[in-house]
């Protein structure tokens, strides 16, 4: 890969570079208000604020990628996120939600984040940049990054357009695809052949990420999902958060995914009786097996639920499962098609009886 | 219930696809083929129209189990129907096997020619969910 080391002081100057020599129309990235940070949408590059103080800061709200799900236009916007939410970005594409040209994306390496909430609450202690000795640190002080997070195998930035990679004390920038080396050529860095692979620390992370994984409870019968699911209010929350969830209308607002009425009369006489509201296990089971190729496991779902269910015990774990068996990566690649829209001729018989 | 003294007889649901296995199961019945009278057919026009929503709806209503149907693959009269389709069911039983609900599920391919095929596997499949017993998701209030 092509790229430069800069100074995260010099990370101002590339971001509103991008915006002023025209790459790009606008830019989504975070920005501070008081201890949170969220998002905000720019588009005159004087109200960029330090990057350098925010784009690392370890906190999650809303998954940056369910911001521009659905943009049809021809605008160029860049999106400075974690990786996590640059892969919703990417399967987004895939689906059709937005236009490849539209986008520009810039990763940024991530250690880990907090629920914003907690976040903010102990913004004193965290800061704006940690490290993993630090989250352990913290950790021990009952201060814990996000359940999703401690099972990601994927923190460090190696998809998208440009990646940023913390590397030393400085900041390692690079192009990954074309359209990011010119990117960074636009704004006038000088690029050199850069190594920001970092192996040795992937594997770390994957080793530590799986072994989290093996910890976590795990829901392995129908009993044990009811009683998982059993404070479930069927607010939908999790679907609306979810980035990879797009369709315009949900199988579970139309009549055969969620009765209501005279067909709920009926399953209830045949029943003999039924919850209410109904359908929990329904709706979550056909959602899980809708985004079981594309969830990227970033736990957004988990942080919407009003009644604070764990579900990244349930969209990623399964999700993974899936994943596993069509060896596909959701946001590895953007050529790559979707697992349900191809075949092989010969594949999968021995899970189908 | 008389199920109860008499022994379990299984609910099985059967989702086939128009020009394969619902016409092998007609040859089964027109060549007067002996299979248990569990299986409940429903015929849709291809196999790749098998939407995982219903498999799991007739789960959760109390089927016993689910039995899924189409042409061999290569063979599909639409082409490719039954390749989307064995994505679709091999995705949906991965997710049922983390609740020991996939074998429950069973999929096979049978032309139309194949009656004696399609008897057997009714055979066996009726067999086969017997021995796991009724579905929990029966009874409950869910």
């Amino acid at each position: 890969m092509k790229g430069t080391e800069l100074k995260y002081d010099d990370l101002e100057g590339f971001l509103k570079g991008l915006i002023e020599n025209k790459v790009i129309d606008a830019l989504i990235m975070p920005h501070r208000v008081g201890n949170k940070v969220s998002y905000m949408l720019v588009r005159e590059k004087n109200k960029i604020e330090p990057p350098a103080s925010v784009i690392f800061a370890p906190s999650f709200g809303v998954n940056a990628a369910n911001v521009i799900k659905g943009w049809m236009i021809d605008n160029k916007v860049g999106i400075v996120a974690k990786p996590c939410e640059i892969r919703a970005v990417i399967e987004l594409i895939k689906l059709k939600q937005l236009n490849e040209e539209s986008v520009l994306l810039i990763t940024v390496d991530c250690s880990g984040a907090f629920k914003n909430e907690d976040y903010a609450e102990h913004y004193a202690e965290i800061g704006n940049l940690v490290d993993s000795a630090k989250i352990k640190e913290l950790e021990g002080k009952g201060i814990s990054i996000r359940e999703a997070c401690a099972i990601c195998e994927n923190r460090l930035a190696d998809i998208g357009d440009i990646i940023i990679a913390r590397v030393n004390g400085k900041v390692g920038v690079a192009g990954l695809t074309e359209m990011g080396v010119e990117a960074l050529s636009a704004v006038g860095l000088l690029l050199e052949a850069k190594d920001l692979e970092r192996k040795e620390e992937k594997e770390r992370i994957v080793a530590e990420a799986r072994k989290r994984l093996e910890e976590l409870p795990k829901i392995d019968s129908v009993e044990a999902l009811e009683e998982f699911l059993q404070d479930c209010i069927l607010c939908k929350n999790c679907r609306d958060v979810c980035p990879v969830c797009y369709c315009k209308e949900c199988f579970f607002d139309q009549p055969l995914g969620n009765p209501a009425g005279g067909d709920l009369l009926n399953l209830a006489e045949l029943r003999g009786a039924i919850e209410v509201p109904a359908n929990q296990l329904l709706y979550h089971l056909t959602r899980v097996y809708h985004v079981c190729t594309t969830c990227v496991a970033c736990g957004a779902c988990e942080d919407a639920c009003p009644k604070s269910i764990p579900l990244t015990r349930f969209y990623p774990v399964l999700a993974q499962k899936v994943q596993e068996i069509f060896e596909y990566v959701p946001g590895r690649d953007v050529k790559e098609p979707l697992p349900f829209i191809t075949y092989k001729e010969e594949e999968l018989e021995e899970r189908l009886r | 219930m008389e199920e109860e003294k008499g022994g379990f007889e299984p609910k099985i649901i059967g989702f086939t696809c128009n020009w394969c296995t619902y016409a092998g199961a007609d040859l089964a019945g027109t060549s007067r083929k002996k299979y248990p009278p569990n299986i409940r057919l429903i015929r849709l026009m291809c196999s790749g129209r098998i939407d995982p929503m219903f498999v799991l709806k007739a789960l959760l209503n109390g089927a016993d189990g689910v039995f899924l149907g189409g042409c061999h693959p290569g063979e599909c009269h639409y082409i490719k129907g039954n390749f989307y389709a064995r994505r679709r069911i091999a995705a949906l039983r991965t997710i049922l096997k983390q609740f020991g609900l996939d074998n429950r599920v069973r999929s096979e391919w049978c032309s139309a020619s194949e009656g004696d095929k399609f008897a057997r596997i009714m055979k066996e499949m009726a067999e086969e969910i017997k021995q796991l017993g009724p579905n929990p998701m029966r009874d409950k209030i869910l």
